[in-house]
């Protein structure tokens, strides 16, 4: 759409315009688009055999359960032929996310969408973009499923004409029919009809219903080939169709001008001769609508307008981004609320990532002069946003910042970062999950300039040592830490002792899979007696644990999550603490752990009356007969994995 | 599908312009894959082998007893292995085959990922022990091993020895590379090992550093044995070196699994042979351990000539 700024007439009609065609172009857009594509192109030539292509390679994705330099749960376990399926079970060969069910939005630690009004009803929660070999049109796209099938909501493709299609979409979220339930699946829903080539897919998943991981196998694309010719032409239509949208309404009711060549000239000739005779046909085809309107309108005495600015306002502050940018399409008053700086102190581009570009970013810029809470997950995949314009946000209306979310954000490079840490000092709130890039963000430094964070999120992002403990250092009040599996060279130990002595408020800590945690890191993090949620899942490994955990928990009193998955090194006697000293504790993760005996499990289920999670999964000395018997008695949720054959939810 | 593809995209260009061009192309195709593989030496491969007690273990691919095995092929290399588990973990309730069995699976899928080094076969067995650590289920126990691989490009080839398991390359009825036994003490070779929890400082346990690495460039028609200790304490050298020089330059898998089945059933057979002065029993006289007679073992053997 950028190429509009071409046309001299559309200028006058500033961002709101651009944005309102951006906003609005939905799917049905794109179908109208297609639909236009096949027609001009006189039916473009398609090779008349299908492909079967498995992925090839992975583009992006927001979480995997593996560590990068594994291949055990990792993402580009998707590509290639399904390895396990028709197989049913926890396999590393697959590819599985971190999270599931509701657990993490129950655990303390957990937050809270910003411009939630934007969320559509059955919001994604993951995602992975992956490739294909060849550009086809699609039929069928099928999900191997090999554990825990049902997360998969969407399914969208990255067409040649650089746009996101949504292919197929959920119509509701619901638990897996029973019969579904421990067994392999290969999911191929109904698509919808596309006639747009493409060899880019992206998933996404809700996995709030699922009762443990889903796991992936594979997925397969088949569809018709396209051969180079037909793409070639297919993107000249394109071009052709975006280079004057004045142009293409103007074809759409049957007024041609003659636009070959020298349109501008063209154009400027058509306004001066023809112009009249156009408008006489626009008016003789808008009459009749115009009567009935006016008739409607005259019997209501009081009209919408009439209230007061507050009012409309307070109305419109309920529109979701897409609405608001539609509302002041409407009439200039509209306009002007729907502008005002106050609807846009909250924006939230998550749900618009296939929409989200430098342009739009420009127009919000305007609009959002208090902006206090931004969140930007997701955006900027393929370049769609550039750093510069990124930065110049920033500086523009960084400086009010209290909330910046970046996850998995593809706009960010050394000098972004930098700009973050000069502008936005106010932020008490920093997400920049997943933000790893290759080579690596060095120039985080400049984060240590921020003083005031309460929560900042590192998931799966690679940062310096040096500057972690600067930024623990400075930010006393933090209460939220998550630097699970922030790279290998950070050393858990020394970041554990500064968290005691610099930290101490901290209410939730998350370090599954960072490396080097010891025993005496776990004893430094006793000094923070404020913990309600801590996860060493994947820590603490081939060590004793001596005392340090009886000294944790001893301390933590107020413990809600404590998850300590893989933690080999725990005893019997670890287990007896954990049910003598965490009465408060609601979700325990012990999967993986092994040569516990049984009356230590049952001990913690008798003790611990709040419990509604207890992961067991892979533990020994246990059998399924009793975590059903024990799920039912004490109405706690067990999970089992190393059983596949018997339901992984028994549920009370 | 892609061979598929790419016939019909010929067919139809050859429709498209006369039938002689299509005969042309597919000329030039043949003439193009013979000149392509002329070039590159690839291993023609076969196993066999035996479990300790063979009456009573089940058979499951690429197992034998604790012993295990794997080979796999990408376009640039041939990769060949051989695994045993340490027998000793079975008083602790841990299957020692789990070991060796997850090691050579977790080799054989690092082959097919995207950054794998054909000349580094000891960064395979350091990747798949580290991939241990990233299970769920805690796998413990420890193994040996012994990982081969043939770099199409070069000819040569690139071997990882940890343990008393091995290989063995032989040309013109002569031994000429064979991997040297790496023994902290009489019958107890080195391992790559996970204790369980609270037993750490009492088990050897070797890093993947520690492995015996050796190239060496390869020509048309040379003999690879690379086989399990069952095979080696049992079989004498000579033994083995007469019945490998009989199937130099043997392409045909059939004849050349014949040699494998014999060679393993030969080790079965002296195993269990109690008069047989088997290179076991002489290897326990020098250590001053009196002993007669074969070392009931599993037996794994692996056979590959390498053909151009």
């Amino acid at each position: 759409m950028s190429s509009v700024s071409d046309d001299d007439f559309d200028k006058r009609g500033a961002g709101s315009i651009v944005d309102f065609i951006k906003l609005g172009a939905e799917d049905n857009d794109h179908s109208y688009d297609a639909s236009v594509l096949m027609n001009t192109s006189d039916g473009f030539h398609c090779a008349d055999y299908r492909l079967d292509q498995y992925a090839v390679d992975v583009a992006d994705f927001s979480s995997q359960y593996g560590s990068d330099y594994s291949i055990s749960y990792t993402a580009t376990n998707i590509t290639g032929k399904p390895r396990k399926y028709p197989e049913y079970g926890d396999f590393p060969e697959t590819y599985a996310m971190r999270t599931y069910g509701e657990w993490w939005e129950k655990a303390p630690s957990s937050v809270h969408e910003i411009q939630p009004q934007n969320i559509s009803k059955i919001p994604a929660q993951d995602y992975i973009v992956i490739y294909f070999e060849e550009y086809v049109i699609p039929e069928e796209i099928a999900i191997f499923e090999t554990f825990n099938p049902g997360a998969l909501i969407r399914i969208w493709a990255y067409t040649i004409t650089k746009s996101w299609i949504c292919l197929w979409e959920t119509e509701k979220l619901c638990m897996p029919p029973l019969q579904a339930i421990n067994k392999a699946r290969r999911f191929s829903p109904q698509l919808k009809k596309g006639n747009l080539p493409t060899r880019t897919i992206r998933l996404e998943f809700n996995h709030s219903l699922l009762h443990y991981f889903t796991e992936i196998d594979a997925v397969l694309l088949r569809g018709r080939k396209v051969n180079i010719e037909s793409i070639q032409r297919i993107l000249d239509c394109y071009k052709s169709h975006q280079k004057c949208s004045i142009i293409r309404k103007l074809q759409q009711i049957h007024f041609r001008p003659n636009v070959k060549g020298n349109y501008h000239n063209h154009l400027r000739e058509f306004f001066t001769n023809d112009l009249n005779e156009f408008i006489n046909v626009l008016n003789r085809n808008t009459e009749v609508m115009k009567s009935n309107v006016t008739a409607e309108y005259s019997c209501k005495n009081i009209g919408f307008k009439d209230m007061p600015f507050e009012i409309i306002l307070k109305i419109f502050s309920y529109l979701d981004l897409k609405s608001l940018f539609l509302v002041g399409q409407v009439s200039k008053s509209f306009y002007d609320v729907s502008t005002h700086p106050l609807l846009y102190s909250e924006i939230n581009l998550k749900p618009y990532w296939y929409l989200a570009s430098s342009d739009m970013l420009c127009t919000l810029a305007k609009r959002a002069t208090v902006l206090k809470k931004l969140d930007l997950s997701w955006c900027g995949l393929f370049n769609t946003i550039s750093p510069t314009e990124f930065k110049k946000f920033i500086q523009q209306r960084g400086d009010n910042l209290m909330c910046l979310r970046l996850d998995s954000c593809k706009i960010l490079n050394a000098s972004c970062i930098e700009t973050l840490g000069i502008v936005c000092d106010n932020l008490k709130e920093l997400s920049l999950r997943n933000c790893s890039t290759d080579p690596p963000l060095l120039n985080f430094s400049c984060l240590a300039n921020l003083k005031n964070l309460e929560r900042l999120d590192l998931f799966q992002t690679v940062i310096e040592p040096e500057l972690m403990l600067t930024m623990l250092e400075n930010n006393r009040k933090l209460k939220h830490l998550n630097l699970a599996y922030c790279g290998i060279a950070v050393n858990m130990d020394t970041v554990a002792h500064h968290i005691g002595q610099y930290n101490q408020g901290l209410i939730s800590l998350d370090l599954w899979k960072s490396r080097f945690l010891s025993a005496a890191g776990l004893e430094a993090l006793s000094k923070c007696t404020e913990l309600e949620e801590v996860d060493f899942g994947w820590c603490l490994r081939e060590v004793s644990l001596g005392d340090s955990l009886k000294k944790l928990l001893l301390n933590c009193t107020k413990l809600k999550k404590l998850f300590l998955a893989t933690v080999r090194g725990i005893t019997d006697r670890d287990v007896e603490n954990i049910a003598n000293f965490c009465s408060n504790l609601e979700q325990l993760d012990l999967m993986g752990v092994s040569g516990i005996t049984k009356d230590r499990y049952y001990e913690i289920l008798v003790k611990c009356r709040k419990l509604q999670l207890l992961d067991l999964s892979f533990c020994d000395n246990i059998s399924s007969e009793e975590i059903a018997f024990w799920s039912r008695t004490f109405q706690v949720n067990i999970k089992c994995s190393h059983f596949p054959d018997v339901p992984n939810d028994i549920r009370y | 599908m892609h061979s598929l593809s790419w016939t019909t995209r010929v067919i139809s260009r050859a429709l498209r312009s006369g039938f002689s061009t299509l005969l042309e192309t597919a000329s030039n195709a043949t003439a193009n894959v013979n000149s392509a593989s002329k070039q590159r030496p690839h291993f023609v491969s076969v196993v066999c082998g035996f479990p300790k007690d063979f009456l009573t273990s089940k058979y499951k691919p690429g197992k034998y007893g604790e012993d295990s095995w794997f080979k796999t092929s990408t376009t640039n290399a041939d990769v060949l292995g051989v695994a045993d588990g340490v027998g000793g973990w079975r008083n602790y309730g841990i299957d020692p085959g789990e070991f060796s069995s997850f090691l050579m699976k977790t080799c054989e899928r690092l082959v097919h990922c995207v950054n794998f080094n054909p000349q580094r076969p000891v960064n395979l067995l350091a990747y798949s022990y580290c991939e241990l650590l990233e299970q769920k289920k805690p796998i413990l126990g420890s193994s040996t091993a012994c990982v081969l691989v043939l770099n199409r490009e070069n000819s040569t080839v690139y071997t990882a020895n940890i343990g008393d398991s091995g290989f063995m390359v032989v040309r013109q009825g002569e031994i000429i590379h064979k991997s040297e036994e790496q023994q902290h003490y009489f019958n107890t070779p080195f391992q790559l090992s996970l204790p369980p929890p609270g037993h750490g400082h009492n088990v050897l346990s070797d890093s993947p550093d520690s492995a015996d690495t050796l190239s060496f460039s390869v020509k048309e028609g040379d003999v690879i044995l690379v086989a399990t200790d069952g095979v080696f304490d049992n079989v004498p050298e000579r033994l083995l070196l007469d019945v490998l020089k009989e199937c130099e330059g043997v392409t045909d898998p059939v004849k050349l699994q014949m040699t494998a089945n014999s060679l393993a059933l030969m080790a079965r057979s002296l195993s269990f042979d109690s008069e047989f002065m088997s290179p076991f029993a002489i290897n326990a006289r020098r250590n001053n351990i009196n002993a007669t007679g074969g070392k009931p073992d599993d037996i794994t053997v692996v056979l590959a000539t390498v053909a151009m």
